[in-house]
């Protein structure tokens, strides 16, 4: 599908893109992008991670000035020179870590740096009943009630804090509001009201730009699609005139692999009937309970086994991560690590036992933004890479380093790279790989793929099936159920801080129709009486 | 792992030789430019420069000496605050447990108690009143400001009621005299200055290469990944501050050798010199950068701007406008070298 630009006269162009080019030294990062986004459309932006999708974001919001190309806005060609132009030409980004004041009220973040003023000494008082009929009608519509204005921002969650965002678009006269990787962070009831928001935006006539990585999203939402490779523009198409392994193949520039592919390998090469002898018990919690946002919690997992956590956000899922791992105590019940009990007070008593944890939030948790890839990986246990038990040898941290970069596959020009320079998926790699490096029994994957591109997606699976295969065990966490339904070999649905209910999934990943019962199973256990 | 395409743009790699093979010139710029100390060095040497024309006597070797022995206790101080500051700490407390160390020195030679064990009670309450700081830190969660700032007013409280504003004095036996730099070693060379190039070369190799050194380094530019990632956030934590505490104990000990008298008053001002010369050494007050050599650096050219002063006849009291100023040059030089080594050319910059 090359450009294909219907030349309809009738939709009326808000946003065009021209050949825009950037270099970094020694790197290309765009290479030639083109875009064009149309009033009162929401237009999807693909591409896998390193596609150059942030950079362009950032030509486009005024922070990042591209080294050539044109960006134009109603036909007029514009200098983006910083985030206020853009602004100014009423365009609004609104990023993936969400830039809003937690201490701050609803009404002081929406007119933040922008307060409408009244009063003598040149206006030097703060309106506040002007700044909040400004907002009025439009809170209304996007479900914020009057009293939630005064309430600080920190008090509301993930997708609260987005309808913020794009209130505060709205109250600056907003044309088009790019929106980097909405869902990332949300669960699945709060992403569809996220989506009820992004029609009412395009019914308002405003244009959105939405970058995703979730193919199954766009359909039934997006009106057209561009997608993004290796820094350039490879396709432009309207959504309905392409399907899921179309994107997929112009992402990646192969014929690649969908996540259907994904689980034959599971019952294909990856998994071997079993690890070398019979399952052990790894891990056993009886009654664990940590009030009030786990109640007793009780489960086993055994060596050569993946072990799924389902639910909604907030159910508890990332608690029961936390207590295996040490980071909060429990205040009831047992902890069984290979049949003995343990008491683990601290991460450290964690990796000594042989868990190691994958946590949620890369960017913020995961990895060690300042380090070199060689310092990240060896981090967690440099016991290994030390002489005479305290001299740190460097010449073996980077060669265990670039191991790992061989055998996972990591894309970086060194073991010395800054980890920050990397893209998610590769990023997410070595931290996988400084689990590894612990020598676990049991990894604990609190959401792996969140953000990454759907080839970096497939490696992850597969890194977590050689883990097991090996006979080591994994709990993954994840709010994607056919990521789930993909991996696992059970799966524990939690709800309120319990045990809801377990799921099998089919494990010969080839019957679509048991896939969605357990989908459906899923979902009930996890929503009952929540709603 | 088949699936990924290997893009031009962010692959450069694959290239089998080792980066030591490609330097150029461009790249050893690069190196020493992107050196968190290159503010400080380049100040030193502009201070030495202008010096070596106006006073003649600033480059003698008599002066050089002045200047290595009057730089020990700022130097050990700055070492102590780089450590806790690297794990994203402040400790405003090491002046005045400089001062309670250093009558606790006095206090007990003057009791006439063996001199070695004096010397390891006073070098152990500095290690302690730092523990102290770290448990109050980290277990009872008060904020480093205040914990350290508590500190600071208890610890220089004591030694004002101890010695009831009367300096301690008559502590100087011979093997103080040779502890406290008043009589030298072997030829010029004298104890504290041997203290601190030793002191020096340990810290930095316990940074650079110890899991404590990695550890603080982890904890200071993401406490909570570090955490997660097996860290005992809290231990590294109190080891800074106890590091801390010990080394301005030792200042302490050899400032009362070589002042002969202990007042109430010989700690004050101390922490804010150590504090710049930190940060003057590259180290950031947000934690996660810092370096050794860049703090002895820093009190180097602390020490040689109150020389500078004495030599221009200047009066003494200029002395903390001149630090403030400092400060900021020396800042604001290593944030444009900064810049510099971007245009040079690094990897892409991080959003």
């Amino acid at each position: 599908m090359p450009d294909q630009d219907t030349q309809d006269p009738e939709p009326q162009e808000l946003l065009r893109v021209e050949g825009v080019v950037k270099h970094y030294p020694g790197v290309v990062a765009l290479g030639g992008v083109s875009l064009d986004v149309r009033a009162g459309e929401i237009h999807a932006l693909l591409g896998e991670n390193g596609a150059g999708k942030s950079t362009l974001i950032g030509v486009l919001s005024g922070i990042t000035q591209p080294t050539s190309g044109q960006v134009f806005v109603d036909g007029a060609p514009v200098q983006l020179r910083r985030p206020r132009d853009a602004q100014d030409l009423g365009i609004t980004t609104i990023h993936q870590e969400l830039s809003l004041a937690p201490d701050l009220t609803v009404l002081q973040n929406i007119f933040l740096g922008r307060e409408l003023r009244r009063g003598p000494f040149g206006r030097g008082l703060l309106d506040e009943r002007a700044m909040s009929n400004r907002v009025q009608d439009v809170i209304a519509d996007f479900g914020l009630t009057e009293r939630d204005l005064r309430r600080p921002v920190g008090e509301f969650g993930a997708l609260t804090q987005h309808v913020v965002e794009i209130v505060k678009a709205l109250a600056f006269d907003a044309r088009l509001v790019i929106l980097d990787e909405p869902t990332s962070g949300l669960a699945e009831e709060e992403r569809v009201a996220l989506f009820d928001h992004m029609r009412r935006l395009r019914e308002r006539g405003i244009s959105i730009v939405w970058v995703t990585h979730r193919l199954d999203e766009l359909y039934g939402l997006a009106d057209r699609i561009t997608v993004l490779r290796d820094g350039r523009t490879v396709a432009r198409t309207d959504t309905d005139e392409s399907t899921p392994e179309d994107l997929v193949r112009l992402m990646v520039g192969r014929k690649a692999t969908s996540l259907g592919a994904v689980a034959e390998d599971r019952t294909a090469a990856e998994r071997p009937a079993g690890p070398a002898g019979s399952p052990v018990e790894v891990l056993r919690l009886e009654n664990v309970s940590r009030r009030p946002v786990l109640h007793d919690v009780s489960l086993t997992i055994s060596s050569g086994e993946i072990l799924g956590i389902a639910g909604v956000a907030g159910a508890g899922r990332t608690e029961l991560a936390r207590v295996i791992l040490g980071a909060d105590r429990i205040d009831g019940g047992q902890i069984s690590v290979d049949g003995k009990p343990v008491r683990i007070r601290h991460p450290r008593d964690a990796y000594r036992l042989g868990i190691a944890m994958v946590p949620e939030e890369r960017k913020t948790l995961g990895i060690l933004a300042d380090f070199p890839l060689d310092k990240n990986t060896t981090v967690s246990r440099l016991g290994k890479v030390a002489r005479l038990g305290m001299m740190l040898d460097r010449r073996r941290e980077r060669a265990v380093t670039r191991d790992y970069i061989d055998e996972l596959g990591v894309r970086t020009s060194s073991a010395s790279e800054r980890i920050r320079n990397l893209s998610g998926g590769n990023q997410q790699k070595i931290v996988i790989a400084r689990c590894l490096f612990t020598g676990p029994r049991l990894i604990i994957f609190d959401e792996p793929t969140q953000g990454i591109d759907v080839a970096a997606k497939a490696e992850v699976y597969r890194l977590i099936h050689r883990f097991v295969a090996g006979g080591g065990a994994a709990l993954v966490i994840s709010s994607e159920i056919p990521e789930l339904l993909h991996v696992s070999d059970r799966i524990l649905v939690m709800r309120e801080g319990a045990i809801a209910g377990e799921v099998r999934p089919d494990l010969r990943g080839d019957d679509l129709e048991a896939d969605e019962r357990a989908s459906a199973e899923i979902m009930s256990l996890a929503a009952r009486s929540v709603a | 792992m088949t699936l990924l395409t290997t893009s031009p743009a962010a692959s450069p790699e694959t290239s089998p030789t080792p980066p030591a093979a490609r330097r150029g010139p461009a790249d050893l710029l690069r190196e020493v430019v992107r050196r968190p100390s290159a503010g400080v060095v380049g100040l030193l040497v502009l201070i030495c420069a202008v010096m070596a024309f106006l006073a003649p006597s600033f480059l003698t070797y008599g002066n050089w000496y002045n200047l290595a022995q009057q730089m020990v206790f700022v130097a050990l101080l700055a070492i102590g605050m780089t450590i806790v500051l690297i794990t994203g700490g402040i400790d405003l407390s090491v002046g005045s447990v400089l001062g309670l160390s250093a009558g606790v020195m006095a206090y007990l030679v003057n009791q006439g108690m063996m001199f070695g064990l004096c010397l390891l009670l006073a070098v152990g309450t500095g290690a302690g009143l730092g523990l102290i700081n770290g448990l109050v830190i980290t277990k009872l969660g008060i904020p480093d400001f205040v914990a350290t700032l508590a500190m600071l007013g208890v610890a220089s409280g004591l030694l004002f009621l101890w010695t009831g504003g009367v300096p301690f004095t008559g502590f100087m036996i011979p093997v103080y005299d040779t502890l406290g730099g008043v009589t030298p070693l072997a030829g010029d060379l004298t104890a504290p200055i041997l203290a601190m190039v030793a002191i020096a070369v340990i810290a930095a190799f316990m940074m650079r290469r110890t899991s404590f050194g990695r550890h603080a380094y982890g904890v200071g530019s993401n406490r909570e990944a570090a955490r997660l990632s097996g860290v005992d956030v809290a231990r590294v934590r109190i080891a800074a501050y106890v590091i801390s505490g010990t080394l301005a104990a030792c200042a302490g000990v050899l400032l009362a050798g070589r002042t002969t008298a202990v007042a109430p008053t010989i700690g004050v001002g101390y922490e804010i010199q150590a504090i710049a010369a930190a940060v003057i050494g590259g180290a950031a007050l947000a934690g996660g950068r810092g370096r050794i050599l860049g703090a002895v650096l820093g009190a180097l050219t602390l020490t040689v701007a109150s020389n500078v002063i004495n030599l221009a006849a200047v009066s003494p009291t200029w002395q903390s406008v001149v630090v403030g100023v400092i400060l900021l040059v020396a800042v604001g030089l290593d944030r444009a070298s900064t810049h510099l080594s971007r245009r040079l050319g690094g990897p892409a910059p991080s959003p």
